[in-house]
């Protein structure tokens, strides 16, 4: 058996017997990409997330690769913090977390990313009454751990670009 | 000297040379790596065009994009000049403080498991133990341990390197000893592959007492024995015409005690004083910063550096201790020549990562791997087992009052868990004991405080520094005051406030202005205490219990006397470089010591660099604290640099960099445009920047831009750069220093300018020094941020879980540089005050995280249903709305401490917001639903 993926586009093959490793390690040894960051390492801090798409389905979901087994990945298309800014220059959600000061020590920031990506994919794809909106956001992101900033500016960042998107507005991801 | 490459020269930031028992130890600090440095945007516009004003946090984009800036994200393989190859290191940990270790038995572990190498406390030389390591904070702290005699020093000597001061224990359990903490390493684990590393980390995780084994053998070595205090402790006593800052340190040691018993005495007969218990008690806590600690470590074998990646809050008492440690007879590294630091980004700190044993066990593992290079990253387990932590601590005293509503004195124990090492627990005692004395001005104080070494883990430098602990007992007994006495709490703290020409519990004087009489109007009048009555009755219709509760905090920033150095370029393209010793772990000094030039030098810095490089040996001073003259050795002064927290920033580092910036401005870029607009000796009040051009402010004078002004001050030979070092006890030392400019009277006491070169800055002498008394550091602190805060809770009664519905925090922070950075200081501190209240519950001993089983599946944090989100008060809404203080007009352009102000005084306020919601204090934190169930039961 052979494990199939695309990690940030790139094709990989590996051998079953890697299958218990987890997401995290392979990025982090073999790969060499430490955007993605070990915080808990239990999936609880969520700091970790990547974005997962696993055909058919097209919709990314976010995935806490410090627990995600390799072997569950066969045919995903795996994106990682590296894959979000292009030529350098951040996408709008880094953006905005960049405009509010949302962040600190900056080291859940990754996570945080690529979990209100995949959050506003989610409000492009199916809108949610405005009313709901507030509580759409808590359930994306409220159970990312930042011990720095107290939460407001992720929010303050987030509701900016949610309400934007789930008003029609186009942003790309 | 060993060799440097040319990319580590360049990028020195430090470096100092430590005499030791070997030889000397050349110690450098530089910045990041060079991948991750190599990968650092060239971003000019990151902190914006407009002077003085962040568009964003200057590092910012590294941190959203993922790029490596942390010492996690970095292995041997991203190290320019380092081999390709890497070991892993794996400490086991001690599980008994009641049985001696014996050794390891490693047949257990499977065969893909096996160390390389393994590493016990015997291989160690025992002369290796002698070797100096220094924890120091406090000027006024460390003269009471410079004062026992020599003989009492020897008397406590032990036979460790990892304490200093004599007190030690063993940084490797010595085989056949009882551990002296739990969590002591008992034996050190080397693999040459990851596989190998991952395979052991699998097996062991949750339980490596498998491989331990325990028996009878020799009680634990070194001093203080267990539940003896750390040297030294605190006792402030209080009284009309004595107190400790009053006199000097052998004066006070002898009659304080006296003292101190006739205040027992006259309060214990005093009639007609109100007395008050104080009595509170607070678990650990752990800072739970992101990033668990990591670093890697190489050899370099072509001169024998020992090469370290960290990301640390003290690099150099990191780099200065491996220094000690490893230049002392029996070094395993017998000829070692260097240490250099290439300091990251921490991800996060909090005070966790001050003076950290993590960077000597760092460097204790390369020394055994064979020279590879070595890497060591605790995972969270080993992180919530290991690291330093908040102070469990206990207080307890009594609080004396007339009937009038004026305190009289305090009277209070304090008793903080030290766990296995000294760290700076003793510092840490020494300002909850000020903070005891609140916010309020008390005729006699008699405190006592003292750390504790207990088997459990270690305590350190937290935010706050043991004012959390003193708030929450002092500011709940307040309201206990108030309301058994049914005064209104409010009325009863501005009845005793403390203000300017008042002393604290040292007898410090109080010489900066407070405002706390403004604080607390302010507070009184927002609608979230005024019309709390209202708001109670409206929850309680709906079935819900509701409690407000007010408390404050006058918390100290910086130390009893603080070092700083920074150096200030301008480019030939007219771009600034702020360089600067401070850290930033993510409190935004960085993009504050950016933009805090703008105002001066009309632009904002393109480039800041922390820990950056041509620090204070490049200034010419000397801090020998032998040197006879003292301050009247123009090159001497009392401290070269310190460690960084976010509270020295506002006040200390700013203030630094804007005189350097000022100096760059007087000597060099005033004198240019003086030739160029063929005028006479200019004055900074001559000009004026105004887009982006400097101009005179009267008469003829083509605008000029940075650019042009650079060229010509690089075409004519005049200083490119400034290097300044400041020093604050009490006071600023300020001095004159002759520059091209003339005469300029700076708040520095060394100065230096670059010309061209960074390298090699030209001191200039001071002259017509001022200098702070010696006595004043017996002060303790000299500098406050004061915050009021109220709290608006409710209370679930079935399930005794609490939601904080809202919070008011009126905080005096000074000039306020960037208002982003601030309000997300003060909501961090918001977050973290309600986790340690109410939800972070860290039990001690094998109960606890020393077991190696904790996470954050049993440890919780505030995560954001935990908060307020929104940022301005509403009916309804749970919000936390942070109101600043405006400074004094003509105030200096300088702040003061954030996020350990506002959070400080948060844990007595949901106290008493609880108290008024069930009738009921809760003095233990965290104050959990079973506590709660409990108080409410029958």
């Amino acid at each position: 058996m052979t494990i199939r993926l695309t990690i940030n586009g790139i094709g990989f093959e590996l051998p079953d017997s890697r299958g218990s490793e987890t997401l995290l390690d392979f990025l982090h040894g073999e790969l060499n990409l430490t955007g993605t960051k070990l915080c808990c390492g239990i999936g609880v801090c969520r700091a970790c997330t990547v974005q997962v798409v696993k055909p058919p389905s097209l919709a990314p979901t976010p995935t806490i690769s410090c627990s995600t087994a390799l072997s569950t990945l066969d045919g995903t298309q795996v994106s990682t913090i590296e894959s979000v800014a292009r030529d350098g220059q951040p996408d709008a959600v880094q953006q905005a977390f960049l405009d509010h000061f949302a962040f600190q020590c900056g080291y859940c920031a990754p996570g945080f990313v690529m979990a209100a990506r995949i959050f506003l994919s989610g409000l492009q794809a199916q809108p949610v009454p405005p009313e709901k909106l507030e509580a759409a956001m808590m359930e994306a992101i409220g159970s990312h751990i930042c011990r720095c900033t107290g939460y407001v500016r992720y929010f303050e960042a987030l509701r900016g670009l949610a309400e934007a998107v789930n008003a029609g507005e186009a942003i790309e991801l | 000297m060993p060799a440097l490459s040319a990319s580590d020269a360049a990028r020195i930031s430090r470096r100092s040379f430590l005499k030791t028992a070997t030889g000397v130890v050349a110690l450098r600090v530089l910045g990041l790596p060079c991948p991750a440095a190599a990968a650092a945007p060239e971003r000019p516009s990151a902190l914006g065009p407009v002077p003085g004003v962040a568009a964003q946090r200057v590092e910012g984009l590294a941190k959203v994009t993922g790029q490596k800036i942390y010492a996690r994200d970095f292995h041997a393989r991203d190290m320019a000049g380092w081999p390709d190859r890497q070991w892993h290191a794996l400490y086991i940990r001690a599980r008994s403080t009641q049985e001696a270790f014996l050794g390891l038995d490693l047949a257990a572990l499977p065969p893909e498991a096996t160390p390389t190498r393994v590493i016990l406390g015997s291989d160690l030389d025992p002369a290796l133990f002698d070797a100096e390591v220094q924890f120091n904070r406090d000027l006024h702290v460390d003269d009471l341990l410079a004062n026992k005699t020599e003989e009492q020093k020897k008397a406590a000597k032990g036979g460790s390197f990892n304490l200093p001061d004599g007190l030690s224990f063993d940084l490797l359990v010595m085989p056949g000893t009882t551990p002296n903490f739990l969590g002591q390493a008992v034996a050190l684990l080397l693999f040459d592959s990851l596989s190998g590393y991952r395979a052991a980390r699998r097996f062991l995780a949750g339980d490596d007492g498998i491989v331990q084994r325990y028996g009878p053998g020799a009680g634990p070595e070194g001093t203080p024995l267990p539940d003896q205090p750390f040297d030294p402790r605190t006792l402030y006593v209080k009284a009309p015409g004595f107190d400790y800052a009053g006199v000097d340190a052998e004066t006070y040691t002898r009659e304080a005690p006296g003292v101190q018993a006739r205040i027992r005495k006259s309060l214990d007969a005093a009639t007609g004083l109100i007395r008050q218990p104080i009595r509170a008690e607070m678990r650990a806590m752990d800072p739970m910063f992101m990033e668990p600690e990591a670093g890697l470590a190489w050899i370099d074998p072509s001169s024998n550096d020992m090469q370290l990646v960290l990301g640390t809050q003290s690099p150099d008492g990191d780099v200065r201790n491996i220094g000690s440690m490893f230049g002392s007879a029996g070094s395993p590294i017998p000829d070692l020549q260097g240490v250099t630091l290439h300091s990251c980004y921490p991800g996060g700190g909090f005070g966790g990562r001050d003076s950290s044993p993590f960077s000597l066990m760092l460097a204790l593992a390369v020394a055994f791997a064979e020279g590879n290079p070595v890497r060591l990253a605790y995972d969270r387990f080993e992180q919530f087992r290991v690291g330093l932590k908040r102070h469990a601590t206990s207080a307890q005293g009594t609080l004396y009052a007339h009937d009038d509503m004026r305190l009289e004195a305090v009277q209070l124990e304090m008793s903080f868990d030290g766990g296995g090492r000294r760290n700076l627990s003793p510092y840490v005692a020494s300002l909850g004991a000020l903070c005891a004395g609140g916010s309020y001005r008390l005729p006699m104080a008699d405190i006592h405080a003292e750390a504790l070494h207990t088997e459990n883990i270690s305590g350190g430098s937290q935010r706050g520094f043991g004012g959390p602990q003193a708030y929450f007992a002092i500011e709940t007994a307040l309201d206990d005051l108030a309301a058994a006495q049914g005064w209104d709490p409010l009325a009863l703290r501005r009845a005793n406030l403390i203000a300017e020409g008042d002393t604290t519990v040292t007898g410090g004087p109080i010489e900066q202005s407070l405002s706390l009489p403004e604080m607390l109007d302010m507070a009184e009048a927002h609608p979230l205490w005024a019309e709390r009555s209202a708001i109670k009755a409206a929850h309680e219709a709906e079935g819900r219990s509701y409690g407000t509760g007010l408390a404050m905090s006058l918390q100290a920033y910086g130390t009893s006397g603080d070092g700083m150095v920074a150096a200030v370029h301008l480019e030939r393209d007219g771009t600034l470089t702020v360089q600067s010793d401070a850290v930033d772990m993510g409190n935004g000094s960085a993009t504050t010591l950016g933009v805090t030039i703008g105002p001066i030098l009309g632009a904002n810095a393109a480039r800041v660099e922390m820990g950056g490089y041509r620090l204070f040996p490049q200034t010419g001073l000397s801090d020998d604290s032998s040197n006879p003259k003292r301050w009247h050795d123009p090159m001497w002064t009392q401290k070269g640099t310190g460690s960084s927290s976010a509270c020295l920033t506002g006040l200390h580092q700013v203030n630094t960099v804007q005189q350097v910036a000022q100096a760059l401005l007087g000597g060099s870029l005033l004198v240019a445009a003086a030739k160029l607009w063929g005028k006479g000796p200019l004055k900074p009040e001559d000009v004026v920047w105004e887009h982006g051009a400097l101009r005179p402010v009267e008469g003829p004078g083509e605008p000029l831009t940075l650019a042009g002004l650079a060229e010509v001050i690089h075409d004519l030979g005049l200083p490119t750069g400034a290097l300044g070092h400041a020093y604050f006890q009490n006071q600023w030392v300020e001095a004159d220093y002759d520059t091209q400019g003339g005469t300029l009277r700076l708040q520095l006491d060394g100065l230096a300018y670059y010309h061209g070169s960074k390298t090699a800055p030209q001191p200039i002498p001071r002259a017509n020094g001022q200098y702070p008394a010696p006595e004043t550091a017996r002060y303790s602190r000299y500098v406050w941020a004061p915050c009021v805060n109220v709290v608006g809770l409710t209370l679930d009664r079935a399930t005794g879980i609490v939601q904080v519905e809202n919070v008011l925090s009126v905080l005096n922070a000074g000039h306020i540089h960037v208002p982003e950075l601030v309000s997300g200081q003060s909501q961090g501190g918001v977050a973290m005050a309600i986790g340690y209240s109410l939800l972070e519950d860290m039990p001690p001993g094998m109960e606890g995280p020393a077991d190696g089983r904790w996470n954050l599946n049993r440890y919780h944090v505030s995560r954001a249903g935990d908060v307020p989100l929104k940022t301005r008060y509403a009916p309804g809404a749970r919000a936390q709305e942070l109101i600043i203080l405006p400074p004094p007009p003509g105030s200096p352009r300088v702040g003061r401490g954030i996020a350990e102000a506002v959070m400080c005084s948060i844990p007595p306020a949901i106290s008493n917001a609880l108290r008024d919601a069930t009738g009921l204090r809760f003095a233990s934190l965290p104050i959990t639903p079973e506590k709660i169930l409990e108080g409410l039961s029958p």
